[in-house]
């Protein structure tokens, strides 16, 4: 597909290819049904944000001639190689969604009943439902061919209507109302569902009174959401970002997706929308996928979900006092989602009681406003300490929900940082500050992930809890900077992008090059979600030139050529894919004996490097080191969830060698965890803490 | 409640370039650690260096940046009184100054001390001392220099085999070279001339109090040169780098072409730095180039950490005492440079010491009071230099515009009237100087003037004869003995004349015996 030789593969087209190993997933017939759907639903959302942010972005470079990517595609070239990709991965998800995963869940009771097999006290039942609660709310529009066209919200689903007279109405399918109706049940179904849009369609005509409706369609339109709030809005840049988000609705669109049955009406709708051929997106079965994940974590029916690994409490730390003592005698780190989120909710919420603590101060990416986090930090304010908090307003699809609950901290007396302006503060940190009988004590959690107890519980990350005092110095000065107290100062042992980070980057993987020798070879690994920026991508290959040996486990977009002769023959790239999205950034550096490993909220793409506040740690507490490097390398192992990225760019997956044991990473952790967890618990207790003070005042 | 012995202290320093923040913990072993950093950029130096004032803009600037660290030292639960503020040549030059802190103090209820340039030195003496610790054993053997280019003044201390002989607040600093150069030649490439020939000038006058040549340690403080021992230095302990003369001066060398642009890019530092470095580099390499050293010692302190040092061990006698004898050496240096009467001015110091030490509950005076006595002795008799007649008030003159290392300005007015007091008529309406001292001082130099004059008629003849003196006080009088047997008239007649004032002051006679 690409020409031959390249050094670096189009970011977008591998981004198309994650999404096509996530659809993997979804194709596995080992999987139980429930599973198989949720990968489908993650699928349909992932490409909705890709469409919304890439192809908006490269329509937008198409528009602007910007010319050739590294990879050497110009931007036309690209949006066809994606919408040939994007087209097959779609073909292919209906062919599961039809052929396997809808049988599979009518066999499990789940059925979906489209209209033609509605019984009649079904029919009756959402022909009451249309009426009573439907009807009221739905607003059909005409389409003129002159006029503006109406507002089609993005990525809302609507019904287009050809009428007897020619014309075209469309009409929303509201939004307030679930799209998943639960049917009566027939004596031979379980629980038998049905979709609103279907509803809607066959009673369509009930709006049309007089008319005739010749051809219907259901189609849902993505919009350009790659484009931020002006930055010199300095003062009243809350304001500036409720704009944003408006204007968001009515972008200009770059993806019509819908139901293939109206040749007419998807004619008369692209025109409209100025679509071409290539942005037409036809989806055989129910569009818009993304709305069943609300099926997909249906409660009962946990026999069609592979067994669950309930977050386990990490063996470190008191489950019933606060962590402060515990922490002086170790650093901790916590596995997430194999442990629990909890020990940093608790962290928070003792902080905001404890009357030593002096103060707290924590980035917020992606977070909600119902966030444990937030309600302990809100009440640690209400508590007379100085909580400062970092609030990310421009994440991505976010931004709404941080508006309304950063409000709320303000007016409990939190000192709102609304973030940096050109910079995106993407580092996850905290800091409490306490004062302790022996001089102050700073407790510093540090994170791959966000604080977020949702995504918790389904993104692999790593996180640190130390109290270090070069890190704890290090994130003092760093809070100092992102909250304007000063200017950039030097930092003992945390690295900051967009300061020094790739920089230092570099200089790392230089070092290692520079040290590695016929009889030493220096040694990279690396775990990280993208990697695609092209001077770390050619830092690597004069690694790899010098005979570094380099294992890259990217879960995403990787621009990088593996396994050329000459150019990345020591270089191996796998991604895992499996029950939870691999997230946590972890490198590690052989350092000709002396290891070096560091966890970061950065990846290796230009945009974190340089337009984002991300931070690198190294690990140096050595039994934490060592646990985090046994981690990185049984990525490495995994044959049942890896896929091998080959130098033509095709990602295939990796069997069990035929004297292997099948190795399941994710599984192999939690079960370790489990383990440590059960030993801790059945193990017949040495002393018994006794208490010679009181309990902290 | 826990027993908490360590207490939070914070320093700001209002500077030339800009404002600073250090947060430290202090222990009782007079131990410290700094827990929190802030700093940044205000151009109060360009403003007062050129116009005299500092701007409207930049008075915002200040006071957004103070209402910022008064947050962030909520955070840390300080309360005023161990928070110090300090301001250096920047604001010290400007005209509007007090209307400066009023401001300040009103929007952010900081309180703004002005440090003088000496003080400034004794501070940066007190953090320079701290950082080398004992890993430049040659320290107290060779002589030294401790430099330091600020944006509007240079600090430059002379040590000989460890002791001060001169503490100077020079008018070079980089912002101050930067605007001159522009207003007298009007590009950069005259920079080096310019400074060549200041630091030419300045080397002439320093050379007569300690040659320059023989100086082997050469310590510089500052950021700049921060910045490049922190890229080619050696670290010595964890505050202290070394740096070899030679790396130094091609280092100077390589950059001195630069623009202030180009240094912000390749040395990759922020425009605020990058505005003086090229100056005081340039500064540093030619005074180095001056001195026999062959490397530079660059501690990593500033008037920041010799604040901390002051609050962490202001109750240590010992680094106390070793302080005072430094005040001293650098005042028998002033001496020397009057080719003062070494031995008559040494003995009167010791028998006004003597007298000070034996009425101490009579006079209740405190340990300063006792080291500007102690100066005062040694420099009572300088304006002799100038004519014999009249010589008390040049030596007036003569302490009241020299620097003496360790000494601020308000000592300097009380030991300049001590010593004006020393002879002849006593203070009166129509003497300014002395009515414009603070009531406080005006009281502290009767008594210490008044045991002056006592001392110094005991050596009336300038020979040294009385060696040994024991004091009694009575009812009425103050009894002197002299040990060993004498002819005391001409001291008898000295007294006469001159122990006026203490019987005014304590309310004493003083009988020879």
């Amino acid at each position: 597909m690409q020409t031959v030789p390249f050094r670096y593969f189009n970011r977008d087209l591998s981004w198309v290819d994650f999404n096509a190993r996530v659809l993997g997933e979804a194709l596995r017939r080992d999987l139980p049904v429930l599973d198989r759907l949720k990968f489908l639903t993650i699928v349909a959302s992932n490409f909705d944000e890709f469409f919304m942010v890439r192809v908006a972005a490269i329509k937008r470079a198409q528009r602007m001639n910007l010319g050739r990517d590294p990879a050497g595609l110009l931007p036309e070239e690209q949006l066809r190689y994606i919408a040939e990709k994007v087209k097959h991965i779609t073909n292919e998800t209906y062919r599961c969604l039809n052929e396997e995963v809808l049988p599979e869940l009518a066999k499990a009771g789940l059925e979906l009943i489209r209209p033609a097999a509605y019984s009649q006290a079904q029919f009756e039942y959402l022909e009451n439902l249309f009426l009573k609660e439907v009807f009221p709310i739905l607003t059909p529009l005409r389409l003129e061919d002159d006029a503006e066209p109406p507002s089609m919200g993005n990525l809302k689903l609507h019904g287009a209507f050809l009428l007897d007279n020619g014309k075209v109405a469309i009409v929303q399918i509201p939004t307030a109302l679930d799209r998943i109706i639960w049917l009566p049940p027939e004596p031979d179904q379980v629980k038998p569902w049905a979709l609103l849009d279907d509803v809607v369609m066959l009673w369509a005509s009930r709006l049309f009174n007089g008319y005739t409706i010749k051809e219907g369609m259901l189609f849902k339109v993505t919009r350009d959401a790659d484009f931020s709030v002006d930055e010199e809005r300095d003062e009243d840049f809350v304001e500036a970002m409720a704009e944003v988000l408006q204007n968001r609705e009515h972008s200009w669109p770059v993806r019509l997706s819908c139901t293939g049955n109206s040749p007419v009406l998807k004619e008369r709708i692209a025109q409209l929308l100025k679509l071409d051929e290539l942005d037409i997106y036809e989806m055989p079965g129910p569009i818009d996928l993304r709305s069943l994940s609300e099926l997909a974590f249906i409660k009962g029916f946990d026999q069609f979900r592979e067994p669950p690994w309930p977050p386990l409490w990490p063996v470190e730390l008191p489950e019933d006092e606060p962590l402060w003592e515990t922490l002086h005698e170790r650093d901790v780190l916590l596995q997430l989602p194999y442990h629990t989120f909890d020990p940093v909710v608790r962290f928070i919420q003792d902080a905001s009681v404890d009357p030593r603590v002096l103060s707290i101060k924590i980035t917020l990416y992606r977070t909600s406003g119902e966030s444990p986090i937030v309600k302990a930090l809100e009440q640690a304010a209400r508590n007379g300490k100085q909580v400062t908090v970092l609030v990310e307003l421009k994440a991505r699809f976010d931004e709404e929900r941080n508006i309304t609950w950063a409000s709320r901290l303000e007016r409990a007396g939190v000192i709102v940082v609304y973030g940096i302006a050109q910079l995106k503060v993407h580092a996850k940190i905290c800091l409490v500050v306490r004062r302790e009988d022996n001089g102050i004590c700073r407790y510093v959690h540090l994170s791959t992930g966000n604080y977020n107890d949702k995504t918790a519980r389904l993104y692999s990350d790593l996180s640190l809890f130390t109290i270090n005092q070069q890190i704890a110095q290090d994130a003092t000065l760093f809070f100092n900077m992102i909250t304007g107290y000063s200017v950039i100062q030097s930092m003992q042992q945390l690295v900051i992008a967009p300061v020094n980070l790739k920089r230092r980057l570099i200089e790392l993987i230089d070092r290692e090059a520079k040290r590695s020798s016929q009889e030493y070879p220096g040694k990279i690994v690396a775990k990280l979600n993208s990697l695609a920026d092209v001077e770390v991508i050619n830092a690597l290959y004069r690694a790899n030139q010098a005979g570094v040996s380099i294992q890259l486990n990217v879960r995403g977009i990787c621009m990088l050529v593996p396994g050329v002769p000459g150019l990345s023959e020591h270089i191996q790239v796998v991604s895992i894919i499996d029950r939870y999205l691999e997230h946590s950034r972890i490198l590690y550096f052989a350092n000709g004996g002396a290891e070096e490993i560091y966890i970061s909220s950065a990846d290796w793409m230009s945009r974190n490097l340089d337009r984002r506040i991300e931070l690198m740690v190294p690990l140096l507490d050595a039994s934490v080191a060592n646990t985090v490097k046994g981690i990185l390398f049984s990525f490495f192992k995994d044959n049942t969830h890896s896929h091998v990225l080959a130098p033509d760019g095709v990602w295939s997956r990796r069997p069990p060698e035929t004297d292997e044991e099948a190795f399941r990473v994710q599984e192999a952790l939690y079960t370790e965890l489990k383990l440590a967890s059960e030993l801790s618990r059945t193990a017949p207790r040495q002393e018994f803490i006794v208490r010679r003070r009181p309990p902290a005042e | 409640m826990a027993n908490r012995d360590y207490r939070l202290v914070a320093v700001i320093e209002i500077g030339s370039t800009g404002i600073r923040l250090v947060v430290a913990e202090l222990n009782p072993s007079s131990d410290w650690h700094v827990v929190d950093r802030s700093g940044k950029p205000v151009a109060l130096g360009r403003d007062v260096f050129t116009r005299g004032i500092i701007s409207r803009e930049s008075m915002l600037a200040s006071i957004a940046v103070l209402r910022n660290y008064r947050e962030l030292l909520n955070g840390w639960g300080i309360d005023d009184p161990d928070i110090h503020v300090i301001a250096t040549s920047a604001l010290r030059e400007a005209r509007n100054r007090d209307m400066f802190i009023d401001r300040v103090f009103l929007q952010t209820g900081f309180k703004i001390v002005v440090v003088e340039g000496i003080e400034e030195n004794r501070l940066m003496y007190l953090a320079v001392r701290f950082a080398l610790q004992d890993d430049r054993p040659q320290f107290s053997r060779s002589n030294s220099v401790i430099i330091e280019v600020g944006g509007g003044s240079t600090e430059l201390m002379l040590l000989r085999r460890g002791k001060m002989v001169a503490a100077h607040s020079l008018r070079l600093g980089t912002i101050l070279v930067d605007q001159q150069v522009r207003q007298t030649m009007g590009a950069n490439i005259y920079l080096q001339r310019f400074l060549t020939e200041s630091v030419n000038n300045t080397c002439e006058s320093l050379n007569v109090e300690l040659d320059l040549s023989h100086i082997k340690i050469f310590i510089v403080a500052g950021s700049d040169a921060r910045l490049v021992a922190s890229r080619f230095g050696v670290e010595l302990n964890k505050n202290c780098w070394v740096v070899d003369r030679r790396v130094f001066i091609e280092f100077v060398d390589r950059i001195k072409g630069y623009s202030i642009e180009e240094c912000v890019q390749k040395l990759r530092i922020p425009f605020a730095e990058a505005e003086g470095i090229i100056p005081g580099l340039l500064t540093y390499k030619l005074f180095l180039e001056k001195t026999a050293a062959t490397e530079l010692i660059v501690p990593n302190a500033s008037i920041r950490e010799g604040m901390l040092i002051n609050l962490s061990q202001g109750v240590d006698p010992n680094l106390q005492e070793e302080f005072y004898s430094q005040v001293i050496a650098s005042a028998i240096n002033l001496g020397k440079k009057y080719r003062f009467d070494e031995n008559h001015s040494r003995h009167v110091t010791a028998l006004a010491l003597n007298l000070f030490d034996a009425l101490l509950t009579m006079h209740g005076m405190d340990r300063r009071a006792r080291l500007l006595l102690e100066v005062a002795g040694l420099l009572h008799d300088v304006g002799m230099f100038i004519r014999s007649s009249g010589h008390h008030k040049h030596s007036q003159y003569i302490v009241a515009n020299s620097e003496i290392f360790g000494l601020h300005q308000e000592d300097l007015d009380v030991i300049s009237n001590v010593v004006r007091y020393h002879r002849k008529a006593p203070p009166n309406a129509t003497h300014i100087a002395f009515i414009a001292l603070q009531r406080e001082d005006r009281v502290l130099v009767l008594k210490l003037a008044a045991i002056l004059r006592v001392a110094d008629a005991l050596d009336r003849g300038h020979a040294q004869r009385i060696k040994d003196i024991k004091v009694e006080q009575r009812e009425d009088a103050i009894l002197i003995t002299v040990m060993g047997s004498h002819d005391l008239t001409l001291e008898r007649l000295g007294l006469e004349e001159k122990s006026d004032m203490f019987q005014d002051v304590f309310g004493y006679k003083v009988i020879l015996l």
